[in-house]
């Protein structure tokens, strides 16, 4: 569980892993110096010696008991180890080796290579191993090098399937395609780009096998193939048999063997955590802090006060959202416009209360149709989101359920919250499929996502989004990772909806363009804040904020002449982890003065207009710059 | 394309168990004649059971025979064929093997639900450590663990299977003695769909239409399941068809542990006793079994993700 102010976690092992490592560095001591260890001769039969009796309990004569006859089961287990150890460490890194250059091969050259060997893997995974252990166990013996070689000869399908799959998409990435683009032969690249890439999941799964090549010979040795010397998988086997009256024969070992694959899958799991420690789940929450704001009339549609999103990420506190006020009437449009990272779609995500997977503080005021998104109980909220919102996502590719039919996803909302009948939904499905530009409703009903172009399936989710006729319609950049050509037919669409059904609007974009031709009101925002808020046409005409005085002289303009510079705002927005005491823009502006770094200003209000800026550009700036 | 793969799997497979059983040391005609015979008896077997003529001419008889499922005569149990003997035992196993896999699917994917649903929350970190745990757990050390406890501490149930009765006829008499079995296969399944379901889960809930789904005020349970676990249930599907190998090397350790007579102990008894044309019939039919679940996991594959369903047509 993450709180507000607890540190990012530390990347250390923890005790469990170095409990399995010491048990495992135990087992290697044991292995190696078994013969100089003051315990008994493991075959020497109690009932003999008198030293061990039969059946004998744990206890201090022997830790472990006695066997059926009166052997040390201390003895035995140890002896056990070194076969254990061996086999497994030479199967592991001969079967690791050879699989990672057979799979890689496969997957990087594709083709009739990849073919063949895949076939080979199939046949090699459907080869009963059983019946080639009993074949080649008859025909040479049962020694540890016959063992060995089996084992590595079952092994290595499993590595060769594992990196076949993982280079058959690492080989679609970017990456290698640059580096043959840049001139690196084929074989280079497979051994530079894609064996690295590959080191992860083979070396996890080695870890894995290492555990399972101990079990597999322990099950063989259950079921009477065993090794020509004493294993756990037999001592297992043999104690079976008394379990009823003696447990311990039995049990002993198979803890024994049971802790040592623990041990080996838990140092394998914790060296797999230094390379993706995002595995460390803690657990999501959504938590509000402080008492909604009693300002909550005026009729908006939206309304926003003081609120501030804070994402506890392993990495430290994300400042999302830095007391943001705004509000959108009825019928209204509201442009949010900031770069990639300013916190412009954290926005919309406090609005919804939907994040992705980690915990987040949100305080302040969300008001919807006057329902307090923050603090209302999660029915209420999801009537609200339901019913009142709508919401549009950046990426149409990623934004429809790829295994669900359109009709399935079209009609859920209104099944769910409107209280439509299936049938009755349908029938309005293909009313709003027309109504957002889309031919032959029917048939795309039937269809899934895949089979449709991104801006036909961008039309799709704004049909979702208006299913239940909202009052509010959050638009994220919805037109960003469509093309050009499709872009302006989005945006018109939405324009059109949203004036025809009198819905408010807030547009999020980086682009200024958009905004001109589409919005009643702008709000500019950077590192989490909104610098600058007023009518679309008076920010344009009279931007006061240094920073959208950048940002539209960064714009291309038609109007001005052909060699007209375009300027660029110089450096990097801060971290949102880490924010800087005065204003948030001081390292980037032109006009900063030494009091912009102490002092973040105060919100200045002129009329409609309202921007946070120590020294505001004068109006009527605009364009001024913008000719060299 | 895929099936011409599969039936030449199917062919390699089948060649070389004839061909590695072929060159074992054991002789069958000397088995099936008997401790005290003379060596002309013996050729004299050798001769009527064909074992003289060429080694291609044998493998595409045999193979010829198979296909109407003939075959042979067990060299050992005198009077039935290797078809009957596995005809007595396929029965218990594919029990053992549906019921382990009902048990794993019905445990796995609801844990897995609520794990992904809250990463670090209480249930989601016993499932995973229970899950971790077991993965460390081979068969016969859980099994012996479960018989020790429920059978001879608890005695709840029997740790050996006895004149199984039917399923048919006596449904509560054949799980009380097939529980155990089953639970102790299931269980090692669970660990391995536990794990992969709940990571694909949690990576798909980061997808834009999950957080839309969020947004559009769709619960929770039902985001889980009508919206998340269907797209992340493709590798599960791919571990479920793999798992069949594995699934038949365990059911063979169960059924040694718990005395039952299916397939895979009449496997290790034939080899013990040589019986070699039912250890190739065995083989064949694992080859088949194996085929037949690669070609059901391509099918279901294409149930579930639609992409893939289009690609292919």
């Amino acid at each position: 569980m993450t709180t507000p102010d607890e540190k990012p976690q530390k990347r250390s092992f923890g005790v469990i892993f170095w409990l399995s490592a010491g048990w495992i560095a135990a087992l290697v001591f044991v292995a190696l110096f078994e013969e100089l260890l003051p315990i008994r001769d493991p075959e020497a039969l109690g009932i003999r010696t008198r030293e061990v009796a039969k059946f004998e309990g744990p206890g201090f004569n022997a830790f472990f008991g006695g066997d059926g006859q009166g052997r040390d089961m201390f003895a035995r287990v140890l002896t056990g180890i070194r076969p254990a150890l061996i086999l497994s460490l030479v199967v592991t890194v001969l079967a690791s080796i050879i699989g990672t250059i057979v799979g890689a091969t496969a997957g990087y050259l594709r083709g009739t290579v990849d073919g063949a060997i895949a076939i080979l893997i199939d046949m090699a995974l459907a080869f009963p191993g059983l019946v080639l252990l009993i074949a080649v166990r008859a025909s040479f013996g049962n020694s540890l090098t016959v063992f060995i070689i089996l084992f590595t000869l079952s092994g290595i399908p499993s590595y060769a399937r594992i990196v076949r799959g993982a280079s058959l998409s690492l080989a679609e990435r970017e990456f290698v395609d640059a580096a043959v683009a840049m001139g690196a032969s084929r074989t280079r690249v497979l051994f530079k780009e894609l064996i690295p890439n590959l080191v992860l999941p083979v070396l996890s799964f080695a870890f894995l096998g290492f555990a399972l090549v101990i079990l597999t010979e322990g099950a063989l040795a259950f079921i009477g193939l065993s090794m020509d010397r004493l294993t756990w998988g037999q001592l297992i086997a043999e104690g079976t048999n008394d379990i009823a009256d003696h447990g311990h024969v039995a049990l002993i070992p198979a803890t024994t063997m049971f802790l040592t694959i623990l041990a080996f899958n838990l140092v394998g799991d914790g060296i797999r955590k230094l390379w993706s420690p995002r595995e460390v789940a803690t657990e999501r929450k959504l938590i509000t802090l402080g008492d909604a704001a009693d300002d909550q009339t005026g009729g908006e549609a939206l309304s926003i006060r003081n609120l501030a999103t804070v994402l506890h990420t392993p990495d430290g506190d994300v400042r999302a959202v830095d007391d943001v006020s705004l509000s959108v009437m009825p019928g209204e449009a509201l442009g949010v416009v900031g770069e990639s990272g300013s916190g412009k779609t954290m926005i919309l995500r406090s609005i919804v209360g939907a994040f992705a997977l980690s915990s987040v503080t949100r305080s302040g005021t969300v008001n919807v149709g006057g329902i307090d998104m923050l603090r209302s109980d999660a029915e209420t909220v999801r009537s609200v989101l339901g019913n009142q919102i709508g919401m549009v996502s950046q990426n149409p590719l990623n934004a429809l359920n790829p295994v669900r039919r359109i009709e399935t996803q079209i009609i859920e909302p209104m099944v769910v919250h409107g209280g439509l009948t299936k049938s009755a939904a349908r029938q309005r499905a293909l009313e709003l499929l027309e109504s957002v530009g889309i031919p032959a409703p029917e048939q795309r009903l039937r269809e899934y996502p895949h089979q449709l172009s991104g801006g036909m399936r961008q039309r799709i989710t704004i049909a979702i989004a208006l299913a239940n006729e909202p009052d509010l319609l959050l638009a994220d950049e919805p037109t960003t990772a469509l093309d050009v050509t499709v872009q302006d037919q989005i945006l018109r669409l939405l324009s059109e909806q949203q004036r025809a059904r009198q819905m408010a609007m807030l547009l999020v974009t980086h682009d200024l363009a958009v905004v001109k031709g589409f919005t009643d009101r702008v709000a500019i925002v950077y590192a989490g804040e909104v610098v600058e808020i007023g009518p679309t046409s008076e920010i344009f005409a009279n931007p006061r904020h240094q920073y959208t005085l950048a940002l539209m002289r960064s714009m291309p303009n038609l109007d001005l002449p052909s060699h007209s510079e375009l300027q660029t705002i110089e450096g990097t927005p801060p971290s949102l982890i880490d924010l800087p005491d005065g204003c948030r823009f001081a390292a980037r502006c032109p006009a900063a003065q030494p009091t912009c770094e102490q002092t973040n200003p105060s919100p200045v209000t002129d009329g409609e207009h309202t921007y946070r800026c120590h020294f505001p550009a004068e109006t009527g700036v605009a364009l001024s710059g913008a000719v060299s | 394309m895929r099936i011409l793969r599969l039936i030449l799997v199917f062919f390699v497979v089948t060649f070389f168990t004839f061909f590695l059983l072929d060159n074992s040391p054991g002789d069958p005609a000397a088995a099936r004649a008997g401790l005290n015979a003379t060596p002309e008896a013996i050729e004299q077997i050798r001769e009527e059971m064909g074992l003289n003529r060429p080694f291609l001419t044998r493998y595409f008889d045999w193979l010829g025979g198979a296909v109407q499922l003939d075959f042979g005569d067990s060299n050992v149990v005198t009077g039935f064929t290797s078809w009957r003997l596995i005809q007595n035992a396929l029965p218990k196993t594919i029990e053992l093997m549906v019921l382990a896999e009902v048990l794993a699917i019905g445990i796995s994917v609801p844990l897995a639900v609520a794990s992904a649903r809250r990463p670090g929350s209480w249930i989601d970190r016993v499932s995973s450590g229970g899950a971790f745990g077991l993965l460390a757990l081979p068969a016969f050390v859980l099994g012996i663990y479960l018989s020790f406890f429920f059978g001879v501490k608890l005695g709840w149930f029997p740790t050996i299977v006895e004149d199984l009765p039917s399923i048919f006829r006596n449904p509560i008499g054949n799980l009380h003695q097939m529980f155990l079995p089953s639970l102790t296969l299931a269980l090692n399944l669970v660990a391995v769909y536990l794990r992969l379901l709940r990571s694909d889960m949690i990576d798909t809930l980061q997808e834009d239409y999950v957080m839309l789904a969020q947004a559009r005020g769709m619960s929770e349970r039902r985001i889980m399941w009508r919206h998340v676990l269907r797209p992340s249930s493709l590798n599960l599907t791919t571990a479920i068809g793999l798992n069949i190998a594995a699934l038949i090397g365990g059911a063979f350790i169960i059924e040694v542990l718990f005395a039952i007579n299916g397939i895979g102990r009449l496997t290790i008894i034939s080899v013990f006793l040589e019986d070699y044309s039912t250890v190739a019939a065995i083989v064949a039919l694992l080859t088949v079994a194996y085929v037949a679940a690669n070609f059901a996991v391509d099918i279901l594959y294409s149930i579930l993700d639609p992409r893939i369903r289009h690609d292919n047509t």
